[in-house]
């Protein structure tokens, strides 16, 4: 943020020394022109070939120096202001990183179908979020040969959810009666969160809608097992359909957080149901780039200084790590302790009897003989009790 | 300025050699104040761009801090503009301009990139792919200082092809005029190609032979596309590569692990094991990481000493809770997902990781 200060402080500089030389230079011009044209209305009032007066001469020589000095003088402050605005020039060139080409690797996104694969990902991206005729536009532009069949989820997800932000339940309703069966096996309460929150409108209608309210009670049936203590509170409610329920202890199902988080929990299952992660791949790889940016900037720069640069491009992994924290860490990653290096699949990761866990390689080493002694404790086995793990 | 000065100057003279007439003096005052005015509007012009430019530059400082603060949610919907933002610019490199102005106006972020510098090169781009140099000349002498000043050849290309389009239509005097017009005052290296299109005049436009044919071929005017393109992004000083790419590779490359290319351990929320992405950044280096992370297949949560990871007798690892969960809906049986081998609660031996 401190660059960002810097920079503005040279702006805000810029935009005030402008505006003074702005006034300054209408005052000064509108001077000399005003004095000028009162010169014309003085002669004016001689006739046309009469020889100029002594006077009036010198009052024009007079002008004459007034109005270049004045004329040469707007013109050297309207010059002085360009070193304000290549200060501000320099500000930005010091304070943020204009060129980061060097983290780019050629050859990643050239080739032929290269550029198709990214504007697929983006065309996505923009039907996930719903505008869907952006997302019509690019495919035109960009001739993407999108599968028609891939965009009808989406749509129709889209029009569940706008049901649902205006507060009309029948389209989810109706699609979790659909997917009943695979919402189950992925332990979803949906459809029964839905038939609540349509039970809590039921009951803003207040008294006169009792009975209509305890029909639709009926449709908690199925679910009654799972949420047993749900719907006591539900029909707990009931109680005090008469004196308002926003008085009674069950004013908190009035709440409207309870219509944002079911628009959070049917994405999340409807994605589940389609295999879909929630958020965007693009959001989250962007997000990561941005993250992860600044670091391999960085060790660039030191690695040109020291002039090794082959490191990167030889090796097949990132020359340093970065941290993006918990909420990218989607794979469980194991690094040797020992050997300080990711498993694969020649050296998976291998249990001790103890329980400790290190790479196949590192138990190599450490054996003498068919005995090897755990690093960490100090239980000793053979060789080939060590198990080998998945994560 | 410099106009007025001449009129100033006129004024003395006539002063000096009298007789002078009041109507000849009042007729130069009258274009003295001409000049004073012009000399003000366009100063006032000048000061207004200036000012404009600062100002959109502020707003873009601005936006950048925005980022400074500590709710969840601002942060959320900064990062989503800047997501926009990042995917415009790719757009208007790419030549996706109706795309690029309806995202924009969408997420109101107008005034955040460059549209109108890519407007502008986007009719000169057209206008050289119907083979016509006009605009692309006039953007020349508009941007004439700069281009100067960055040691630019592109005028000098655009003659050149206009010489070669005149020697196509056989219209070879003509050609020899435009040659006599425009290539005068060369540097060496420009006088070296200079030459070789002037042997051009000796062949036919349906020669074969090779480097004239190359000179005659219709694909020069892509390059000079390319070449305008490079000089206008010099000349504005933007990179060659747009932003969307180097990050999206940043992104990928620090999210990949080689579990994302194994059929058994894909995870539908990482990006990367996501379908398109997945071939995308299969050329990409993997993430580095130096420290064990450990997360549970079935909960998707990380694993540590709040959640301790357990081992099936089958050398597959999960989380405690997510087992013991598991056990208490299944009767004491827990299934792996994996194998889909049956074990009990009994059997699990607890790993440590370091």
């Amino acid at each position: 943020m401190d660059s960002c200060s810097l920079v503005e402080k040279e702006i805000d500089k810029v935009l005030t020394k402008f505006s003074f030389v702005s006034d300054q230079t209408d005052r000064q011009l509108n001077e000399l022109i005003n004095y000028a044209e009162k010169l014309i209305t003085d002669l004016a009032e001689a006739p046309e070939d009469e020889e100029l007066s002594v006077a009036q001469s010198l009052m024009l020589t007079q002008y004459i120096k007034k109005a270049k000095d004045g004329s040469s003088k707007v013109a050297a402050e309207h010059r002085d202001l360009h070193g304000a605005v290549s200060k501000v020039g320099k500000a930005v060139d010091r304070n943020f990183t204009q060129d980061f080409g060097v983290v780019n690797k050629d050859g990643t996104f050239c080739g032929l179908d290269r550029p198709d694969l990214v504007n697929q990902v983006i065309c996505q991206h923009f039907f996930r979020q719903g505008l869907l005729d952006i997302g019509e536009t690019l495919i035109r532009e960009a001739g993407v040969d999108i599968d028609v069949n891939s965009k009808e989820p989406f749509f129709e997800m889209n029009r569940i959810l706008e049901a649902l932000s205006k507060g009309d339940l029948q389209p989810a309703l109706k699609w979790a009666q659909e997917n009943r069966f695979k919402l189950r096996e992925n332990h979803s309460s949906l459809e029964f969160k839905l038939h609540r929150l349509q039970f809590i409108s039921l009951l803003h209608g207040g008294p006169q809608k009792q009975s209509e309210i305890l029909q639709y009670a009926r449709n908690f049936e199925p679910f009654a097992a799972q949420h047993e203590k749900d719907v006591q509170q539900l029909m707990g409610s009931l109680l005090y359909i008469n004196t308002g329920i926003e008085s009674s202890p069950y004013a908190y199902l009035l709440k409207p957080v309870q219509w944002a988080d079911i628009c959070d929990v049917y994405t999340r299952d409807a994605c589940a149901l389609l295999g879909l992660s929630v958020e965007s791949p693009l959001t989250l790889s962007i997000n990561a780039g941005c993250k992860a940016l600044p670091a391999l900037l960085n060790i660039k720069q030191v690695m040109q200084q020291r002039q090794c640069t082959d490191v990167w491009s030889n090796k097949d992994e990132l020359p340093v790590e970065v941290n993006l924290g918990p909420e990218y860490r989607f794979h469980s990653i194991f690094a040797c302790p020992i050997l300080r290096q990711q498993s694969t699949d020649h050296n998976p990761p291998v249990r001790l009897i103890c329980g400790h866990i290190i790479s196949k390689e590192a138990l190599f080493k450490l054996s003498n003989g068919n005995k090897v002694k755990c690093p960490y404790c100090p239980v000793e086995q053979s060789a080939a009790d060590a198990k080998e793990v998945h994560f | 300025m410099s106009r007025v000065h001449t009129d100033l100057d006129e004024l003395e003279k006539k002063l000096l050699d009298k007789p002078t007439t009041v109507g000849d003096v009042s007729r130069i005052l009258t274009s003295v104040v001409d000049k004073l005015n012009a000399m003000k509007r366009k100063a006032a012009e000048s000061i207004g761009d200036e000012l404009d430019a600062a100002r959109v530059t502020k707003r873009r400082t601005d936006h950048l801090r925005e980022y400074d603060t500590k709710d969840q949610n601002l942060q959320t919907l900064w990062r989503k503009k800047r997501l926009d933002r990042i995917l415009v610019e790719y757009f208007l490199r790419c030549g996706y301009y109706d795309t690029a102005l309806k995202l924009a106006k969408h997420s109101r972020i107008e005034d955040l990139t460059n549209l109108d510098i890519f407007l502008v090169a986007k009719e000169v781009e057209e206008s050289l792919s119907n083979h016509e140099t006009a605009q692309c000349l006039a953007w020349c002498y508009d941007n004439k200082s700069k281009l100067r000043k960055l040691k630019s050849n592109l005028e000098f290309k655009l003659r050149q092809q206009e010489f070669i389009e005149l020697v196509r239509k056989n219209k070879r005097l003509e050609a020899v005029g435009h040659a006599r017009k425009y290539f005068v005052n060369l540097e060496d290296n420009q006088m070296f190609s200079v030459q070789k299109a002037m042997g051009l005049l000796a062949f036919p436009p349906e020669t074969e032979v090779s480097s004239y044919k190359e000179m005659l071929d219709l694909s020069r005017w892509q390059l000079l596309v390319k070449e305008f393109r490079s000089e206008n992004f010099k000349l504005y000083q933007l990179n060659n590569y747009s932003v969307f790419t180097v990050t999206l590779q940043a992104g990928l490359s620090s999210l990949k692990t080689p579990q994302c290319y194994h059929e058994d351990t894909k995870n539908a929320d990482c990006p990367v094991c996501s379908q398109y992405l997945n071939d995308l950044a299969s050329k990409l280096p993997f993430a580095h990481c130096s420290q064990s992370r450990l997360v549970c297949h079935m909960s998707g949560h990380p694993l540590n000493e709040h959640d301790h990871p357990m081992m099936l007798p089958n050398g597959y690892v999960y989380g405690e809770n997510s087992l013991v969960k598991m056990a208490t809906e299944n009767s004491g049986k827990i299934m792996c997902p994996r194998t889909k081998q049956m074990f009990s609660l009994t059997d699990l031996e607890k790993v440590f990781v370091m």
